[in-house]
C-alpha cells in the first residue's frame, strides 16, 4: 500500500495541475517526483494521455524532444518505448545531427500505460474534475473551483487545457462545442483568465477522419515497414531496465518483451483526379473557405482543401494510413485534414485507391479555441500577470504532443522551484529543442499553432539525440531530476566517450590519427577493436563528436559568442520607458516581453543592436548604483 | 557584442585630411599591431611611433604614427591601438579592409565609449551621455541606412536575400521533411540558383561604387581653350598653387590631377592641354590624351573666355557633354565684353564667375554639386550600387559562406552543412538589411511545397 498523503478536499497541495493531456500528465509526474505534493485534475479519467490526432511520437526534432524529455526525467519517451507498434529512424541517411526516431503508437495501451505511471506515483494525486474558476486572492492564485463547486487550495496551478477552452468544432456547416469530438468544451475558465487580465487569441487546428481497417483494400496499398532495428526513445544504457514496463504488467514493473516486437506497418496511397474533382465542387461547403472560421491553422497542415487550392499543380497528394492500435481495427488517414461536410468526406475517401469501399468511424473535423499568447510567461513558463500560475502546452499556442509534453516538464519542474524561492530551470537554446521552443514562444509568440522544426534551432548540429542526456546532465543534476544511479552512469558515459575522442585523434593508424580516417570516410569502420565493444550510445558519440569535429567547434565558438549576453539578467525593476536613448517602439515592446535576460530582449523583432547597447550601459549604471547604495548603508 | 570582440574604426571624420585617426579596442591588438607593423618588439606603450603600415600579404601600405595602450589604463582598459595614416580615402579603406580581414569588427555606434564604461573607464554620473553616444550615432547610422536601403541598393539586397532564403528553404524542406512527398531533390536547382546568387553578390562588391569613388573620386575633366583660366580654376577650387599658371597659352602640356572634398564627395579634378590645333608636336598628343580622357570621364567643366567668341569643339567629343554631366563655366566676367555664350552647349547651365575677382566661385560649387548630387556620384546600370564600407565588408563574408556551400553541393555533402553555411550568408545579409527571421525561410518553405501529412 502507499504511504502517500491522503487524498483530502481541503488540503493545500504544492502544484495542481488543470488537464492530464501530454502536458498535464508530464508536469503533474515532474512535480511529484520532485517531492511536491500534487493533484491533477482531468476532465475524463478515460482520455488521459489521449492522442487526439495521429497515433505517432517523433519524428524531425520532435524526436529529439522526446529523448531530451527522458534526459530530463520526463516519462513520454519510455512510454512511448513500451507501446509503440513501430519504429523508424528519419532522416537515416543524412548525418547524425538531423537523423530522428519516430514511433508509431497503440494509442489506447499510451493512455493506459501513462495512467498507470500517474496512478503509482508518490506524492500525485488525480482526481477527475472539470476546472471551472481560478480562484485569486491579491493578483496570486491560490487555488481553483470546478464545475462542480469544489475548491482546492494550491500553491501554484499549472494550467494544460489543450483545445478545450471554447473548443468549437467544424464539420461542413455544423458546429459543435467541444475541444475534441466526443469531449466536452471548458467555457469558465476562458472567462477566469480574461478576468484576471490574460489576453485570449483564437486558434485553429484539425484532425482527418478514422477509417475501418476491414473496409480498407490493402492490396492496392504501399507498405511502409517498421525498423528491423527499433530506436528507442529512452536511454536504457543509463536508466534503470525495470522502468520500461508494459501496459499488460498492471504493477508488476517488469520485462518480458523488447521493445517494437511483432511491429505493424503503415501503408500509403495517393488523391487522384476525382477526388480533387469532388473537393473543388464543395469547395464552397468547407468552413474554412466561406470564412465560419476565424482562427489561424498551421501552415504546415494545411486542410485538403487548402492543398489543392494552393498547389494546383500538383496532381496528387499522398496519404498515409497509420494503424491506432493492435486491438483495434480503426485506422488513421495522415493528410486528409478537412472540415468538409461528412457527405463530402464520405464521397472523397471513396475516390481514393484502396478506400473504394471505405467504412468512415469517426469524420474529420476543425477545431477553433482559445489559446493565451506565450509572451504573456516568463521563461519559466509562469504568468506575468498571475502570480504563480503557469501555462504548458496547447494553450500556449503550440501544437503536438512533444511540444506540450517538453512544456509540461517545465512547468512542472518551475512550480516547484517557485515554491522553494528558487531560481527556475531555463533551458538554454543552445542546450536543446526545449530551449528553442520555451524561448521562441515567451520572446516572439507565435502566429499559428507551433510547431518544432530542426530549421528553428541556430545550433541543431550540436542537437544529435542521442547527446540529449549529455547535454542536459547539468540542468538534471541541479534539479534533482534523476536518479543518482542514472546520473552516475550518464557521468560514466561521458568520461568513457572523452576518452575515446582523445584516444582517436592520439593514437596513429597506417601514418594518420584514427580520427584522419574517420572524417575521411565518415564511417565508424576505422574505429579500434575495443572501442567497436562499447555500447552503442558510446560508439556512436564518439563518432559524431569525431567525423564532425570541425562543424561542431565552429558551432561551439558561436554558442559562446552569443552566451556571453545570455548571461546578463535584466532587472525585473527596469522601467524601460524611462530608459534614455531607447528607441520608444524598442521600449514599448521590451515592456511587454519583459525579456529576462539581454539575449532574449536581443531576439525579440524590432529590437536591434543599438537598443542592446543602451540596455547594456543601463543595466551597469543600475548595478552600479545599487552598488554604491549598498556601501553608503553600510557605511 | 563580445567583449573580447576586437572592434575598429575610423575616428576621425570621412574625407580628406592630413592625417586620421583609426582606432582598434580589444585583445587582437597586440598581435595585429606586431604583424602590420613588422616590428619585432611590442611598441613602447603609450608612446608615439612612426611605422610601416604591411597589409596582409606583406606590402607596405602607409606609413603612419602608432600608439599602443596596454590593456587596463586604456581608454576602453582593453588593449588599444592607434594608428595615424594619411588622411586620403583610399589609404583609410584599403586599412579597414585589411584590418577586417585580421579578424576585427567594424564598431557599432558609441561602442568604444560603450565599453569604456562597462569596464569602469567612465564614472556612473556619465552613463546616461554613453547613452546619448550611442542613440545619437546609432540613429544617424540609421538614416544613412535608410536612405540608402529605400534606393536601388535596398530592392536588389532584398532581392537577393529572397533568393538566399528560397535556396534555404529547398535545403531544409528535405532536412525537416522527410516523410513528405517532395519532389525528387535536385542538387541542380539549388546548384545554379547559388551560382546565379553569388555572381550577383560578386557583381555588388564588384560594383561597389563608393568605394571606387573612394578610389578615385568622381573624375572630373576641366576643357577649355588655352587660356580660357583652366589651371586658375582649379588654382582656385584647390585651394593651392598645385598647376603651373601663365599667360602663355598651351603651358600645361601634361595631365595634373588635384583632389578636393565637395561636401561628402571625393573630386578628381583633371586639368587638360588647350583644346586647340596645335603645331606643337608635345601639345598635338596632349590633345588626343584629352579626347581619350573625355570620353570616360564622369564630370565636364567646360571653361569658355567670356571676353572672347564662343569656341569651336572637335566634333568628337561634342555628343558627351550633356546637361546632367556638363557645366559650362563663362570666365573673365570681370572683362567687358559683348559676347554670348548662350547658344554654347546651350543644354548645359552655365555659371558666370571671374576667377581673379573671386566672383561666382561658391555659386559654381554648388552648382557642382549639385549636378553631383543629381546623378553624377550615383552609379550607372541598374546592377550598380551604392555600398558602405560596413556593408561591404558583411557581403564578402556572405560571399565567401556562399562559395563554400557550393563547393559543398559539388562535394555532395550532408544538406545541414551546406545548411550552415548559408545560414552564415544569411548572418551577413541580415547586416545590410537588419534582421531575418527564420520564419521568412519557413514562409518561403511552405510556399513552394505542399507539406502537410
Amino acid at each position: 500500500m502507499s504511504q502517500d498523503p491522503l487524498f483530502q478536499l481541503d488540503k493545500e497541495y504544492d502544484v495542481v495541475v488543470c488537464g492530464a493531456g501530454h502536458a498535464g500528465c508530464e508536469a503533474a509526474l515532474a512535480s511529484a517526483r520532485r517531492g511536491a505534493s500534487t493533484l491533477l485534475l482531468t476532465g475524463n479519467l478515460d482520455t488521459i494521455a489521449q492522442m487526439s490526432c495521429n497515433p505517432a511520437i517523433g519524428g524531425q526534432a520532435k524526436g529529439h524532444m522526446v529523448r531530451e524529455i527522458d534526459a530530463l526525467g520526463g516519462e513520454m519517451a519510455i512510454n512511448t518505448d513500451a507501446t509503440a507498434i513501430q519504429f523508424r529512424l528519419l532522416n537515416a541517411s543524412k548525418g547524425p545531427a538531423v537523423q530522428a526516431p519516430r514511433a508509431q503508437c497503440d494509442k489506447k495501451a499510451y493512455q493506459f500505460r501513462m495512467k498507470q505511471a500517474i496512478e503509482w506515483q508518490e506524492n500525485l494525486h488525480v482526481f477527475q474534475a472539470l476546472v471551472d474558476e481560478l480562484i485569486m486572492n491579491k493578483g496570486q492564485v491560490v487555488g481553483i473551483k470546478t464545475n462542480l463547486d469544489i475548491e482546492f487550495k494550491a500553491k501554484t496551478v499549472i494550467v494544460t487545457t489543450g483545445t478545450f477552452l471554447r473548443g468549437l468544432m467544424h464539420v461542413g456547416q455544423n458546429k459543435n462545442e467541444g475541444g475534441r469530438m466526443g469531449d466536452f468544451s471548458a467555457k469558465g475558465l476562458s472567462k477566469s483568465f480574461i478576468e484576471a487580465g490574460i489576453e485570449l487569441e483564437r486558434l485553429k487546428t484539425g484532425t482527418p477522419a478514422r477509417i475501418l481497417g476491414r473496409s480498407i483494400d490493402f492490396s492496392q496499398l504501399e507498405e511502409q515497414k517498421a525498423d528491423e532495428k527499433p530506436t528507442l526513445f529512452g536511454f536504457y544504457d543509463t536508466r534503470e531496465p525495470e522502468e520500461l514496463f508494459h501496459v499488460e504488467h498492471f504493477g508488476e514493473k517488469r520485462l518480458g518483451w523488447e521493445p517494437g516486437y511483432e511491429p505493424m506497418s503503415c501503408w500509403t496511397t495517393y488523391t487522384g483526379a476525382k477526388t480533387e474533382a469532388i473537393i473543388k465542387e464543395n469547395l464552397h461547403s468547407s468552413p474554412m473557405y466561406s470564412g465560419e472560421i476565424v482562427g489561424r491553422g498551421p501552415r504546415y497542415c494545411p486542410s485538403i482543401e487548402d492543398k489543392i487550392v494552393r498547389f494546383a499543380d500538383k496532381d496528387r497528394h499522398m496519404l498515409f494510413l497509420e494503424p491506432e492500435g493492435r486491438y483495434t481495427n480503426e485506422w488513421y488517414i495522415n493528410g486528409l485534414s478537412t472540415s468538409l461536410p461528412l457527405k463530402v468526406q464520405v464521397e472523397m475517401l471513396r475516390s481514393i485507391k484502396g478506400l473504394e469501399q471505405v467504412h468512415i468511424l469517426r469524420p474529420a473535423y476543425a477545431v477553433e479555441y482559445d489559446f493565451a499568447p506565450p509572451t504573456q510567461l516568463f521563461p519559466s513558463l509562469e504568468s506575468k500577470k498571475v502570480e504563480n500560475l503557469f501555462f504548458a502546452g496547447q494553450i500556449n499556442g503550440t501544437s503536438g504532443y512533444e511540444e506540450a509534453a517538453g512544456q509540461g516538464l517545465v512547468a512542472g519542474i518551475n512550480a516547484v522551484q517557485k515554491i522553494r524561492g528558487e531560481d527556475p530551470m531555463v533551458l538554454g537554446r543552445d542546450e536543446c529543442y526545449i530551449g528553442v521552443l520555451i524561448d521562441d514562444l515567451v520572446s516572439k509568440g507565435t502566429q499559428e499553432p507551433y510547431r518544432m522544426f530542426s530549421s528553428r534551432a541556430e545550433h541543431r548540429l550540436l542537437f544529435n539525440h542521442p547527446s540529449a542526456e549529455l547535454r542536459l546532465i547539468e540542468h538534471a543534476k541541479k534539479h534533482n531530476l534523476l536518479t543518482d544511479k542514472r546520473i552516475k552512469a550518464i557521468e560514466e558515459k561521458q568520461k568513457t566517450i572523452e576518452h575515446w575522442v582523445g584516444f582517436l585523434e592520439k593514437e596513429f593508424l597506417k601514418g594518420d590519427s584514427y580520427a584522419t580516417h574517420i572524417r575521411r570516410s565518415r564511417e565508424k569502420s576505422a574505429f579500434p577493436k575495443d572501442l567497436a565493444e562499447a555500447t552503442e550510445a558510446v560508439q556512436d558519440e564518439v563518432f559524431y563528436r569525431v567525423a564532425f569535429k570541425g562543424y561542431l567547434e565552429r558551432e561551439l565558438k558561436q554558442v559562446d559568442k552569443l552566451r556571453h549576453i545570455d548571461k546578463i539578467k535584466i532587472p525585473q525593476s527596469l522601467d524601460y520607458h524611462q530608459v534614455k536613448g531607447l528607441r520608444a517602439e524598442s521600449g514599448e515592446k521590451l515592456a511587454e516581453i519583459q525579456p529576462q535576460t539581454l539575449g532574449q530582449a536581443s531576439r525579440i523583432s524590432g529590437v536591434n543592436p543599438a537598443d542592446i547597447s543602451i540596455l547594456m550601459v543601463t543595466i551597469e549604471a543600475m548595478s552600479r548604483k545599487a552598488a554604491e547604495a549598498k556601501k553608503a548603508k553600510q557605511a | 557584442m563580445l567583449a573580447t570582440d576586437t572592434i575598429v574604426a575610423l575616428s576621425t571624420p570621412v574625407g580628406e585630411s592630413a592625417l586620421a585617426l583609426i582606432r582598434l579596442s580589444g585583445s587582437l591588438c597586440p598581435e595585429i599591431e606586431s604583424a602590420i607593423t613588422g616590428r619585432k618588439n611590442p611598441l613602447k606603450p603609450r608612446q608615439a611611433t612612426l611605422c610601416k603600415y604591411l597589409d596582409i600579404n606583406g606590402l607596405e601600405i602607409d606609413q603612419g604614427v602608432f600608439i599602443a595602450y596596454p590593456e587596463k589604463g586604456s581608454f576602453t582598459d582593453e588593449a588599444l591601438l592607434e594608428i595615424m595614416p594619411h588622411g586620403n580615402p583610399l589609404i583609410i579603406q584599403k586599412l579597414l579592409e585589411d584590418l577586417i580581414a585580421r579578424g576585427c569588427r567594424m564598431a557599432e555606434p558609441g561602442e568604444f565609449t560603450r565599453r569604456a564604461f562597462l569596464n569602469g573607464k567612465i564614472d556612473l554620473s556619465q552613463a546616461e551621455a554613453v547613452a546619448d553616444i550611442i542613440h545619437a550615432r546609432s540613429n544617424f547610422s540609421l538614416e544613412v541606412a535608410r536612405r540608402q536601403l529605400n534606393g536601388s541598393i535596398g530592392n536588389k539586397m532584398s532581392e537577393l536575400t529572397d533568393q538566399l532564403l528560397g535556396i534555404l528553404a529547398e535545403l531544409e524542406a528535405y532536412i525537416d521533411f522527410p516523410e513528405e512527398d517532395l519532389p525528387k531533390a535536385s542538387d541542380v536547382g539549388p546548384m545554379q540558383d547559388l551560382k546565379r546568387l553569388i555572381e550577383a553578390v560578386d557583381r555588388l562588391i564588384e560594383t561597389n561604387h563608393y568605394s571606387a569613388l573612394l578610389q578615385e573620386g568622381i573624375k572630373t575633366v576641366i576643357i577649355g581653350a588655352p587660356n580660357a583660366g583652366k589651371s586658375s580654376l582649379i588654382n582656385t577650387l584647390v585651394g593651392s598653387q598645385r598647376a603651373i599658371v601663365s599667360d602663355i597659352p598651351g603651358t600645361t602640356r601634361d595631365f595634373i590631377t588635384s583632389y578636393i572634398m565637395l561636401k561628402d564627395y571625393r573630386v578628381e579634378i583633371i586639368d587638360t592641354a588647350g583644346l586647340h590645333t596645335a603645331e606643337d608636336a608635345i601639345e598635338l598628343q596632349g590633345i588626343e590624351k584629352t579626347m581619350e580622357l573625355a570620353q570616360n570621364a564622369d564630370f565636364y567643366l567646360v571653361i569658355v573666355d567670356h571676353s572672347k567668341p564662343s569656341p569651336r569643339l572637335p566634333e568628337s567629343i561634342h555628343s558627351v557633354f550633356k546637361a546632367e554631366n556638363t557645366l559650362v563655366i563663362e570666365n573673365k566676367q570681370d572683362l567687358k565684353s559683348t559676347n554670348s555664350h548662350k547658344d554654347f552647349l546651350a543644354e548645359c547651365q552655365h555659371c558666370s564667375i571671374s576667377l581673379k575677382t573671386h566672383s561666382g566661385i561658391e555659386a559654381l560649387k554648388s552648382s557642382m554639386l549639385k549636378l553631383i548630387d543629381q546623378g553624377i556620384a550615383l552609379p550607372k546600370g541598374n546592377d550598380a550600387i551604392v555600398l558602405n564600407a560596413r556593408h561591404t565588408a558583411a557581403l564578402k563574408h556572405a560571399r565567401e559562406s556562399l562559395a563554400n556551400a557550393s563547393e559543398d553541393i559539388d562535394k555532395q555533402e550532408l544538406s545541414e552543412l551546406v545548411s550552415v553555411e548559408l545560414r552564415s550568408a544569411i548572418e551577413g545579409f541580415s547586416q545590410v538589411v537588419g534582421k531575418i527571421d527564420n520564419e521568412a525561410m519557413l514562409d518561403k518553405l511552405f510556399q513552394k511545397f505542399c507539406i502537410g501529412k
